[in-house]
């Protein structure tokens, strides 16, 4: 066991230690047997699969090679879903970070009436998807929903934000935002809280009259690990969207995004292997990126 | 001036909460509407002829919403307390016991928190299918009983639990259990409680996975049993429909405003930040 | 509201009596149909089976969202070994789900029931040639028809007759309902004239009809190629977007569509006949309402395409199988189709309902439900793709159709690419 403790100074042999060492183990044991049973197994499963041309229900299959993975790469719907997440994610991941950022510094401001903003920013991310489907569908309607007769009070044509193609990525991701929003604003206030009052004040007596000069100087570099974190799990969130798609959509030309390409394969088409390598494909981005990430994160988290 | 700066903010931010909670206000305005009204672009809030009592009604009989709300509540404890009682010794290990292998378990678990569920879906139901356990609350439950979410959360948390504390407890005779559990975790009661508001509301919501290990009307939580209503072929009963979702929502609501007090501390203990 | 309460109670009590311990000589048949409201008409008659056959308890599965659901969970059932008894297969899926599972002993050939009824004479007794061919598969009878449906016409009778048309007398070809829709569509641009939500449809039902109202067929059945690809293939198109491009039909969901239909902003919506209660619903009393059989270009050729789906036998268990085939003729017998239609609007896939005992007086007072029957003989299958990749051929082809419906692609242009593709596809 003591190969894989990467980069760990080598702790000396005493008792106390490997006692120590022991009940680590034994406490972490329960959550190591789920991580195997629910994440590394199946993902092993679906590394098998991933390179033969099972389909589910059929009685043989055949290994197939990489033939999966060339074809994804080759296969328009994909490439299109591909697209289409990183716009859903180019645009959900600054606006979700920065108007909760927004929010959270008007809230925390607030005194009295901050218990009723939290709450009500908070809202959307109880909200039961399947349920809100249906109140979108009526919201954005061209000619039946409140938001187009508001545009059209304000002189401008109808828009028909679940019909034009160009539209639905747009669409989810303001969908996206209003969803992240709270749960982001939460995480800001947390920030803002942490940040001792006196910084601000010794701020103002350097001279940083403006509000604005006392955000840039103190606050900002303050919340940046807050940020950080907050925009990996915008960035997670961003690429794993699913349920919108399949609930709003169902997938139609234009609303194509990676979770739910492979949804489609491995459930509604019964494509298994081609599935399970389009499953990998996405798994291997998803993990590049948040890696990424967090190496930046670690950077500025210990500075 | 100073009274535009002191109003400006309470603008800004009723203006935000305004499109925050317009679909809120529309699922509860149609729900007290009769059909000849659903169609109304209206936003005003009193309905020409109530019909809420008829469409509640209709929410609460045409299915068993009583039912679907058991099964919610079943899953949704059943899924939280193993997260608890998997993620909280496993944090408490890696904030403050030095073991092999520490580091490796961190890494997969901040990998893992990017792998979503749906990746994985296929491989899981096979095997709660040979297991024979499709139809069952425990199908239901499984593949959330690790929380690799709570445990990077109270990792954060317990990180900043004193050590000195710890090694007073351990002199004075306190097993490792009674530290992680009544010393470590009751300091970060909040982060608790934080970590529970996700994880009620995500299962609470969480439709793709019942769609696809239960079949049985009578195991169905919420969202699945929605779907009995919002049926494409002929369902088209808004009123009830719109009744319904507000019936599931409201769980959710009265659970967030019971935590929230708790719920910011929570999360900035957690040394998120 | 009394079927609904009952529901709600039986459901109830299935969960309670869960645990009891069947009799011996008791048959418990899992059962498993497609959408759920359809549990308003499949309730009750599985009451009504249970009555007559005390030794059967049916006990209904949670029903799948729509047929490309349900087929997907009966494949996944399928590997695991937990099939259900009795299914309802939508027709157009019927072939590929029997190609699947007839190579496992999962599925069975209802010849050997038929035989013993009366064979032949027992068929023909009951079904219509057209009718019995649904559930035909490989010239073998694996399944029975349950519900058959063919898209009609919702007229909104206010638009219709302020435009110059009259709603009792509707066109029935589509070059001039599209003239019609379209002068509804000019008297004000917010109306849509008609509404032919093909590029939202879940499957291909609206876009066969378009192929078959003109006497064309989907698959030439010689070359194994698209049969559509020459003019009639190109009619279709072009009509679609003219329906888009003059009448102002809508691209969006059907789900929207029919809202604003309900909300009186629609002229002509093309749908199902089984929505006819809740559109009848949706209306109130916003406008009249009346329905019309769907056009048809080619009057001697010419058909539509028939939805619905048939009961097929799952299991393997002998005992199980005498119940299944005792449910499977009750639910296609002339007693439940009468109350399938009454509920639903479907056509009555059993010959016998539609005489005086049953159906007659009912299609007189409900004229809206008859416009189902009228274009009864007009039914043709619901073809699939061979090849068993049609739901993938449809979302291919939906995609297409959308770019020509929004004018970003010519007809030409798209029914090139919705030729190659879908040959592509069908291996």
């Amino acid at each position: 066991m003591s190969a894989l403790d990467l980069g760990m100074a080598p702790p000396r042999r005493t008792d106390a230690a490997r006692r120590v060492a022991r009940r680590g183990l034994l406490f972490a044991l329960p959550a190591i047997l789920l991580l195997v049973a629910i994440y590394i197994v199946p993902m092993l499963v679906l590394a098998g699969f991933s390179v033969t041309d099972y389909q589910l229900g059929a009685l043989n299959w055949d290994f197939v090679g990489l033939k999966n993975f060339r074809d994804a790469f080759a296969d328009p719907v994909f490439l299109r879903a591909l697209w289409n997440t990183v716009l859903y994610a180019v645009i959900v991941i600054p606006a979700g970070v920065f108007l909760a950022l927004g929010v959270a510094l008007l809230v925390h401001g607030r005194k009295r009436s901050r218990a009723f903003w939290e709450t009500a920013y908070f809202l959307p991310v109880t909200a039961t998807l399947v349920a809100m489907a249906t109140v979108w569908q009526f919201l954005l309607h061209p000619s039946l929903g409140p938001v187009n007769a508001a545009i059209r009070w304000l002189g401008f044509e109808p828009v028909s934000f679940l019909g034009n193609p160009a539209l639905l990525i747009p669409t989810m991701a303001v969908i996206g935002i209003w969803q992240v929003l709270g749960f982001n604003m939460v995480l800001f206030l947390a920030g803002l809280t942490a940040i001792p009052k006196d910084l601000h004040e010794a701020a103002r007596l350097d001279g940083a009259r403006h509000p604005l000069d006392r955000f840039l100087t103190v606050t900002w570099p303050m919340l940046g690990p807050t940020t950080m974190f907050v925009t990996v799990t915008t960035s997670i969130s961003a690429f794993k969207v699913f349920e919108t798609v399949a609930v709003l959509t169902k997938g139609r030309s234009g609303s194509e995004v990676l979770l739910y390409a492979l949804y489609l394969e491995g459930f509604e088409y019964s494509n298994t292997g081609y599935a399970a390598a389009l499953t990998l494909i996405f798994l291997a981005i998803v993990l590049v990126l948040s890696l990424g990430q967090s190496v930046q994160m670690d950077r500025k988290v210990h500075y | 001036m100073s009274r535009l700066t002191r109003y400006l903010p309470h603008l800004v931010l009723a203006l935000g909460a305004a499109v925050m909670l317009l679909p809120f206000y529309w699922m509860l305005l149609t729900s007290l509407r009769s059909p000849a009204e659903i169609f109304d672009i209206s936003l005003w809030p009193v309905p020409r002829e109530p019909a809420a009592v008829a469409n509640y009604a209709q929410a609460a009989t045409t299915v068993p919403m009583a039912r679907f709300m058991w099964n919610g509540l079943v899953v949704c404890a059943g899924i939280l307390i193993v997260q608890v009682l998997t993620a909280v010794p496993c944090a408490y290990a890696l904030a403050k016991l030095r073991f092999p292998g520490r580091r490796l378990l961190m890494a997969l678990v901040i990998a893992a928190l990017c792998v979503p569920m749906q990746a994985l879906a296929l491989p899981l139901f096979v095997g709660l299918a040979t297991a024979g356990l499709l139809n069952t609350y425990f199908a239901m439950m499984a593949p959330f009983f690790l929380s690799v979410f709570a445990i990077f959360l109270f990792t954060q948390a317990f990180r900043s639990y004193p050590d000195e504390i710890i090694e007073a407890a351990r002199m004075d005779g306190f097993s490792e259990l009674e530290i992680c559990w009544r010393l470590v975790l009751r300091g970060a009661l909040p982060s608790l409680a934080a970590f529970s508001v996700f994880s009620v509301v995500a299962h609470w919501n969480d439709l793709y996975w019942p769609m696809i290990v239960v079949n049985k009307p009578t195991l169905a939580p919420p969202p699945l049993g929605m779907l009995f209503f919002s049926d494409v072929e002929t369902g088209a009963n808004y009123g009830a429909l719109m009744a319904g979702a507000t019936l599931i929502t409201a769980p959710m609501v009265v659970c967030f405003l019971l935590a929230r007090r708790h719920f910011i501390a929570g999360i900035t203990m957690t040394g998120v930040k | 509201m009394t079927i609904t309460r009952r529901l709600a109670l039986s459901a109830l009590a299935l969960g309670l009596a869960a645990p009891s311990f069947a009799l011996a000589e008791d048959v418990t048949l899992n059962v498993l149909y497609n959408l759920p409201g359809f549990t308003k008409f499949h309730q009750p008659l599985a009451d009504e089976f249970m009555k007559q056959n005390p030794g059967v308890k049916i006990n209904f599965l949670a029903p799948a969202a729509g047929y490309n659901d349900g087929q997907q969970q009966v494949l996944r059932a399928a590997v695991t070994n937990e099939l259900p008894d009795v299914y309802f297969s939508g027709y157009n899926l019927t072939a590929e789900l029997v190609h699947t599972l007839a190579p496992r002993g999962q599925i069975q050939d209802l010849g050997p029931f038929i035989e013993a009824e009366g064979g032949a004479a027992f068929l023909s007794a009951n079904f219509t040639p057209n009718m019995s061919a649904l559930g035909v598969i490989d010239g073998k009878q694996y399944g029975l028809p349950v519900n058959a449906s063919s898209p009609i016409m919702y007229v909104n009778a206010d638009l219709v007759t302020k435009a110059g048309g009259d709603p009792a007398d509707m066109p029935t070809t589509f070059p001039e309902l599209i003239a019609l829709a379209k002068r509804i569509h000019e008297m004000d641009p917010k109306v849509a004239g008609m509404s032919y939500d093909i590029a939202g449809w879940p499957d291909d039902w609206l876009w066969q009809a378009m192929i078959t109202q003109q006497g064309g067929t989907l698959v030439d059945t010689a070359t194994g190629k698209v049969g559509f690809d020459n003019e009639i293939g190109l009619n279709a198109l072009t009509m679609i977007r003219q329906m888009a491009a003059e009448a102002g039909a809508p691209t969006f969901d059907w789900d929207q569509a029919r809202q604003q239909f309900g909300a009186g902003l629609t002229g002509v919506l093309f749908s199902t006949p089984a929505h006819v209660q809740t559109i009848e619903g949706l209306v109130g009393d916003r406008f009249p309402l009346v329905t019309t059989t769907f056009p048809l270009d080619n009057k001697e050729r010419g058909g539509v395409p028939t939805g619905g789906n048939s009961a097929v036998m799952l299991t393997s268990d002998a005992a199980k199988q005498k119940a299944a085939w005792n449910y499977i003729k009750f639910v296609t017998g002339p007693e439940a189709q009468n109350v399938i239609v009454r509920i639903t609007g479907y056509l009555p896939t059993n010959k016998l309902a539609t005489g005086e005992a049953y159906l007659a007086p009912y299609y007189h007072d409900h004229p809206n439900v008859a416009t189902a029957a009228r274009q009864a003989e007009r039914s043709l299958p619901w073809a699939g793709y061979p090849g068993g990749d049609s739901v993938r051929i449809w979302r291919t082809q939906r995609d297409i159709i959308g770019t020509v419906m929004r004018g970003e692609v010519t007809p030409e242009a798209g029914l090139a690419q919705i030729v190659e593709q879908t040959n592509a596809l069908m291996k």
